[in-house]
C-alpha cells in the first residue's frame, strides 16, 4: 500500500518477468555450466559418471577426426555465409525494381526459409539421387560431361558442397529480407544527387547503395555465422555423412560408443568459438 | 466532489529538479487553469495530482485524503490527455463507458450517463464508430465524454485543444466553459496558451521553471503582474518593457517625463536624485493617440515616436515604433491616420503602467 | 526511377526473375511431382506425372487403408474357417497389417500439433508478461536480463543437447514417454522464449503510454490494463508470434530425436519422416507426399502471418 510507484513497477517488472527467467536459468544459463562441469567426467548415457578431469579435452585435441570437423565446419561457415550474403544481396537488389506480380513473387521466394528442412530435404535428395535425379540425368545424359552417375550426397567431399549449396537456397531468403528492408528505406534523393555527380548505376552502387547496406551486411554475415555455427538439422538431414561440429558431437553424444562427457567437452570448445563471436557481434553491431 | 491542497511539493527526476516547493491550494468546484512555457512542469505537477509519476517531497491532498502513495486507479479522478488517449480498439460508447464500467456502476446509472453526455457533446451519430473513423474534434469531444461520465471527484485536462484549429480551439472553449458550469466539477486545466488561461480560468497559476510566478483571477494577472515574466507572458501583444528611470514623482523615458498622479511607487524608499534605473512595463493596448485623447483625462505623454511598421488588423492598428533607441508595440484604434515613417505622439495613462526592478524583475511597490 | 528501361533491359530483368523464382521453387515443385508420380515415371526428369497417383496421399490420409500386405496361405485358409468368430478374425488380419509398413500420418500430425502448438501457447503466455516487462517496466537487474536474454537467443541447441539430457535423465524424465514429451515441450518452450520475448517487447514499445495511463485513470490496476489495454491491441502481432513460434517447434528435429527415438507412437513429423527415409520401406512417393502434408500447415501459417512476420523479422526478430 505504501509503496510509491517505482517500487510498485520494479515489484511488478520482476514478478512479469520471473517466469522467463527461472525458464531460461533453469534451462539455458544452468545447462550451459552444467556442461562445462560435464565435460571433466565420463558420462553414461544412463547418468552414471566418473571424474577424469582433462582427460576429455586431451583426447579431443589428439584426435583428427575432431580436427577434420573444425575443418568442414570452417569451409561450411565461409561458403554459407558468403553465398547466403550476396545471393541475399543480388536478389534484394532485383525485387528493389518495379516489375509485375512483384509482390508475388517477393512472397514466394521466401519460401525455401520458412518451409521444414525436414520436407525440403528430400527434394533436395531426390535432385540428387543417382537413380531418378534431374542433376545426374542433366550431367550425364544431356550435357554428357560425365560418363557414369555419382551419388553427390553419397561421397563426403561432394556432399559439403551440396549442404551448402542447400543451406544457401534455405537462408538467403532471409538475408535478402533484411537487406531489402534497409534499400527501401535508403532516400531516392540520394541516387539522384549521385546521377547528377555523374554516378552511372555501378557508381551508385558502390557509392550509394553499399554504404548504406554495410551495417545491415556486417550485421547479417555475423549472425549467420553464429547461427550456422549451431547448424544440425540442414546437414545431418540432408547429408549425415557431412561431420561438421554439431554432428561430430551428436555422434560422440548419442551413436556409436556414445561418450557424453567427450561430448561435453565437444560443446564447450564450440561454445567458447560462439561465445566470442557473440561478444563481438555486442560490441560492434549493437554496440552497448 | 474535492479541493486539492498541494504542500511543498519537490519533483525530480533523476538530479534533475524539475518543480521547486511547489504550494498550490485548489477550492471546491473551482477551474483553475496552470499556464506557463513549454517544459516549464506544468504537465508534471497534473500528473503528480493523477498519480501517474511519483513526488520526490511534500504532499498531495484531495479532500483531506493524503494522495501521496495512492494508486491512480483509486484516486478517483478524470483526466483528458493531450492526444486524447482513447482506446484504438473500442468503439466510442465503449470507451466512453469503459471507466463506469470498471466501476461496476448499474445499467441504468451508465445508461442514463452516457445518454446525458451524449447529448452535451454531440455525439449521438457516432457512437459505434472507432476512434480512428472521427476527425480530430470528434476525439477531442470523445476525451472530454470519457471524462464527463464519471462521477469523478477532480477532472484534469492536459492541453486537450492544442491539436485542434484555432476556430474549433474557441468553440471548445466555450463548451468547456458550459460544462463546467453545470458539472461544478474541482478542474486543474494545463495549457501553454495564455489566450485559453485567460478565458478559462477561474483562477489562473503561472509556472515558470518549475516556481509559481503569480496566481490570482484572470483580470489580476492580466493588470497587476507580480514580475517582468508574467507581465510580457500573459496578453497579446505582450507587454513592452522599456528602460526609463524613476524620480520623484515622475519616469523619465528617452528623454519624456511621464508624470504619475499619484506620486512615486515606492515612494517610501531613498529615492537617488539622479534618479533610478527601472524597467517599465506598458502593455501595447493601453497608449491613445495623442490626438484622440479626451482633455479630461491626466495622461503622460511620450513625444515624436517614429513608426516603422503599421499592421491593420481591422477595428485595431498595431505599430511597431521608435522612441530613442527603443522599440516598441502599440496599438491604436482605426482613427489614426498616421503612416509609417510619421512621428506621433502617444499618450498613456500611468496608473496603468508598471515599475519593476531592473535586476530581480519584481514589480516595485 | 532514373529513366526508363529499354526493351533489352526488361528481357535481362524478367530472365533474372524467372532464375530467382527457379531457383527458389524448383525444389517444392520436385517435391508436388514426384509425390504424384508412379514409381515407373519417377526417371523421367519431366515434372508432368505422365499418370496421376494419388495412392500416397490416400495412403497417409487414411483415406484408403495401407496396401494388404500378403496374408500366407495357411493363415487365409485358417480365416476361412467358419467356426472362427469375426472379432478373432479381425485381430488375426491386424496382426498383418500393423506391420513397419504403415506410417500413421495423422498420428504424427497430432504429436507434432499438439506439442508446436502447446510449447508456442506457454512461451507466447510467458513472454507476454516478460516482455511487457522489459518493455514497459522499470526494475533493478533489468539490464542485465535484457543482455542475457540476447545472449542465450543466440545460443543454439546443439550447445545444450548433452546437459539437457543427462538433467532429464537425472530427474528420471527420460524414461518415460510422458517425461520424454515433457522435456520436449520444455525444450520447444526455451528455444522460442528468447524470440518470442524480443518480438513482442518491441512491438509493445510502439503502443502509445498515455493509453495505459488513461485506463488507470479509467481504474485498471497496471496488471488489469495489460489484458484490456495490451493484449487486445496486439491481438495480430501475437498471432504472428504465436505462428513464428509454432513453426521453429514445428519444424524441429534433432531434441526430438534425443527424446523420443525409441518411443515410435510419439515421434514428430520430422522425425518420423526421417525414419521414413531411412527405413527400407523408403518409396519416393510417400516420402515426397508425406513431405508436402508436412509443409502445408506452416506454410499455411506463414501465408497467414506474412505481412507481421516479415515486418518483425525485418526488424531483428530472427531465431534459428
Ligand atoms: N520522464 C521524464 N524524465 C526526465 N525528465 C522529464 C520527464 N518528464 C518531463 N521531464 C522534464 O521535466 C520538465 C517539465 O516537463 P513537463 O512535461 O512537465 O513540461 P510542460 O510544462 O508540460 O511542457 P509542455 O508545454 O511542452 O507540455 C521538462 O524539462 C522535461 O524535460
Ligand atoms: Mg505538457
Amino acid at each position: 500500500m505504501d509503496l510509491s510507484i517505482a517500487q510498485r513497477e520494479s515489484r511488478l517488472g520482476w514478478r512479469f518477468i520471473a517466469p522467463s527467467v527461472g525458464v531460461i536459468g533453469l534451462l539455458i544459463i544452468y545447462p550451459i555450466l552444467y556442461n562445462i562441469y560435464l565435460s571433466f567426467f565420463d558420462v553414461k548415457l544412463t547418468g552414471d559418471k566418473l571424474f577424469i578431469g582433462l582427460a576429455n579435452y586431451q583426447r579431443l585435441l589428439s584426435d583428427a577426426a575432431f580436427y577434420g570437423a573444425a575443418i568442414t565446419t570452417v569451409l561450411y561457415l565461409v561458403g554459407t555465409v558468403v553465398g547466403s550474403t550476396i545471393i541475399g544481396l543480388m536478389v534484394a537488389l532485383l525485387m528493389n525494381m518495379t516489375f509485375p506480380f512483384r509482390n508475388l513473387v517477393r512472397t514466394l521466394i521466401l519460401l525455401p526459409y520458412f518451409a521444414p528442412v525436414i520436407s525440403v530435404v528430400f527434394g533436395w535428395q531426390f535432385i540428387f539421387d543417382p537413380v531418378n535425379g534431374i542433376y545426374n540425368h542433366l550431367v550425364v545424359d544431356v550435357l554428357k560431361i560425365s560418363s557414369s552417375r555419382h551419388s553427390l550426397i553419397g561421397n563426403p567431399n561432394s556432399a559439403l558442397g551440396v549442404v551448402i549449396l542447400f543451406d544457401i537456397w534455405k537462408h538467403f531468403p532471409l538475408s535478402y529480407m533484411l537487406i531489402i528492408s534497409k534499400l527501401q528505406s535508403i532516400n531516392k534523393d540520394q541516387y539522384e544527387a549521385a546521377a547528377m555527380d555523374g554516378c552511372g548505376p555501378i557508381g551508385r552502387f558502390v557509392h550509394v547503395t553499399l554504404p548504406e547496406l554495410y551495417f545491415v551486411l556486417g550485421t547479417l554475415m555475423l549472425l549467420r555465422m553464429i547461427w550456422n555455427l549451431n547448424k544440425f538439422e540442414d546437414v545431418f538431414l540432408l547429408a549425415p555423412n557431412v561431420e561438421t561440429l554439431p554432428i561430430f558431437t551428436y555422434y560422440a553424444a548419442f551413436t556409436g560408443i556414445i561418450d557424453q562427457g567427450f561430448a561435453a567437452s565437444i560443446s564447450v570448445v564450440q561454445f567458447g568459438v560462439l561465445a566470442l563471436l557473440i561478444y563481438f557481434y555486442v560490441k560492434k553491431v549493437l554496440k552497448w | 466532489m474535492a479541493g486539492i491542497r498541494l504542500e511543498n511539493i519537490n519533483k525530480k527526476f533523476g538530479k534533475t529538479e524539475v518543480l521547486h516547493q511547489v504550494n498550490l491550494e485548489i477550492g471546491d468546484g473551482e477551474f483553475v487553469v496552470l499556464v506557463g512555457p513549454s517544459g516549464c512542469g506544468k504537465s508534471t505537477l497534473l500528473r503528480l495530482v493523477a498519480g501517474l509519476e511519483d513526488i520526490t517531497a511534500g504532499n498531495i491532498f484531495i479532500g483531506d485524503a493524503l494522495m501521496n502513495r495512492i494508486e491512480p486507479q483509486h484516486r478517483n479522478i478524470a483526466m483528458v490527455f493531450q492526444n486524447y488517449a482513447l482506446y484504438p480498439h473500442k468503439n466510442v460508447r465503449e470507451n466512453i463507458i469503459f471507466g463506469l464500467k470498471r466501476a461496476h456502476a448499474p445499467k441504468d446509472v451508465i445508461e442514463s450517463r452516457l445518454s446525458k453526455v451524449v447529448n452535451i457533446l454531440g455525439l449521438e451519430d457516432f457512437l459505434a464508430r472507432k476512434p480512428a473513423q472521427l476527425s480530430g474534434g470528434q476525439r477531442q469531444r470523445v476525451a472530454m465524454g470519457r471524462a464527463l461520465v464519471r462521477d469523478a471527484k477532480v477532472f484534469l485536462f492536459d492541453e486537450p485543444l492544442s491539436n485542434l484549429d484555432a476556430k474549433l480551439r474557441n468553440q471548445m472553449r466555450s463548451e468547456i466553459r458550459r460544462i463546467h458550469r453545470e458539472y461544478q466539477t474541482t478542474s486543474v486545466y494545463v495549457t501553454h496558451d495564455q489566450v485559453e488561461a485567460m478565458t478559462l480560468g477561474e483562477r489562473v497559476v503561472v509556472i515558470r521553471d518549475g516556481y509559481i510566478e503569480q496566481q490570482g483571477t484572470p483580470m489580476e494577472i492580466y493588470l497587476h503582474p507580480d514580475n517582468i515574466f508574467v507581465a510580457t507572458f500573459i496578453g497579446a501583444p505582450s507587454m513592452n518593457i522599456l528602460d526609463a528611470r524613476l524620480f520623484d514623482g515622475y519616469v523619465e523615458l528617452e528623454g519624456c517625463k511621464l508624470v504619475m498622479e499619484n506620486g512615486t511607487p515606492g515612494q517610501h524608499r531613498e529615492l537617488p536624485k539622479t534618479g533610478l534605473p527601472v524597467k517599465l512595463g506598458i502593455r501595447p493596448d493601453f497608449f491613445i493617440d495623442r490626438r484622440h485623447a479626451g482633455d479630461g483625462e491626466a495622461l503622460a505623454v511620450i513625444h515624436n515616436a517614429r513608426i516603422d511598421l503599421i499592421e491593420p488588423l481591422g477595428f485595431d492598428k498595431e505599430l511597431d515604433v521608435q522612441i530613442g533607441s527603443q522599440l516598441m508595440k502599440v496599438r491604436l484604434d482605426l482613427r489614426t491616420q498616421a503612416t509609417e515613417g510619421d512621428t506621433i505622439d502617444l499618450c498613456v495613462d500611468m496608473r496603468r503602467t508598471h515599475l519593476f526592478d531592473i535586476d530581480t524583475g519584481q514589480r516595485l511597490q | 526511377m532514373l529513366g526508363k528501361r529499354t526493351w533489352v533491359e526488361n528481357g535481362l530483368l524478367a530472365a533474372a526473375i524467372f532464375v530467382v523464382v527457379a531457383f527458389c521453387l524448383f525444389p517444392f515443385v520436385q517435391i508436388l511431382s514426384t509425390s504424384l508420380k508412379h514409381q515407373f515415371d519417377w526417371g523421367n526428369p519431366s515434372l508432368i506425372p505422365v499418370k496421376l497417383n494419388w495412392n500416397a496421399y490416400g495412403e497417409l490420409l487414411g483415406i484408403r487403408s495401407a496396401e494388404q500386405v500378403d496374408v500366407p496361405d495357411s493363415v487365409k485358409r485358417l480365416l476361412e474357417n467358419p467356426s472362427i468368430s469375426e472379432s478373432q478374425r479381425r485381430k488375426i488380419l491386424d496382426r498383418y497389417q500393423t506391420t513397419s509398413d504403415v506410417f500413421p500420418f495423422l498420428r504424427y500430425f497430432l504429436n507434432t500439433f499438439m506439442l508446436s502448438a502447446s510449447a508456442a501457447a506457454v512461451s507466447l503466455c510467458l513472454s507476454v508478461f516478460g516482455a511487457y516487462a522489459l518493455s514497459r517496466l522499470r526494475f533493478t537487474g533489468q539490464t542485465v536480463i535484457q543482455r542475457s536474454i540476447l545472449f542465450v537467443y543466440m545460443v543454439g541447441g546443439v550447445l545444450l543437447m548433452v546437459p539437457l539430457y543427462q538433467m532429464s535423465v537425472k530427474i528420471g524424465l527420460a524414461k518415460s514417454v510422458g517425461g520424454s514429451l515433457v522435456s520436449l515441450l520444455l525444450i520447444y518452450i526455451i528455444q522460442t522464449l528468447p524470440v518470442s520475448l524480443y518480438m513482442l517487447g518491441n512491438y509493445f514499445r510502439t503502443i502509445p503510454y498515455a493509453l495505459e495511463e488513461a485506463a488507470a485513470m479509467d481504474g485498471c490496476s497496471r496488471v488489469e490494463a495489460v489484458f484490456v489495454i495490451i493484449i487486445p491491441l496486439s491481438v495480430p502481432m501475437l498471432m504472428t508470434v504465436f505462428v513464428y513460434c509454432f513453426i521453429i517447434a514445428w519444424n524441429e528435429f534433432l531434441f526430438a530425436s534425443v527424446f523420443l527415438k525409441q518411443f515410435h507412437q510419439w515421434h514428430t513429423l520430422p522425425l518420423a519422416l526421417q525414419t521414413l527415409f531411412m527405413s527400407k520401406n523408403a518409396i519416393w512417393d510417400r516420402i515426397m507426399a508425406a513431405s508436402m502434408l508436412t509443409m502445408i500447415p506452416v506454410v499455411v501459417c506463414f501465408l497467414f502471418a506474412m505481412r507481421n512476420l516479415t515486418g518483425g523479422l525485418a526488424e531483428g526478430g530472427v531465431k534459428e
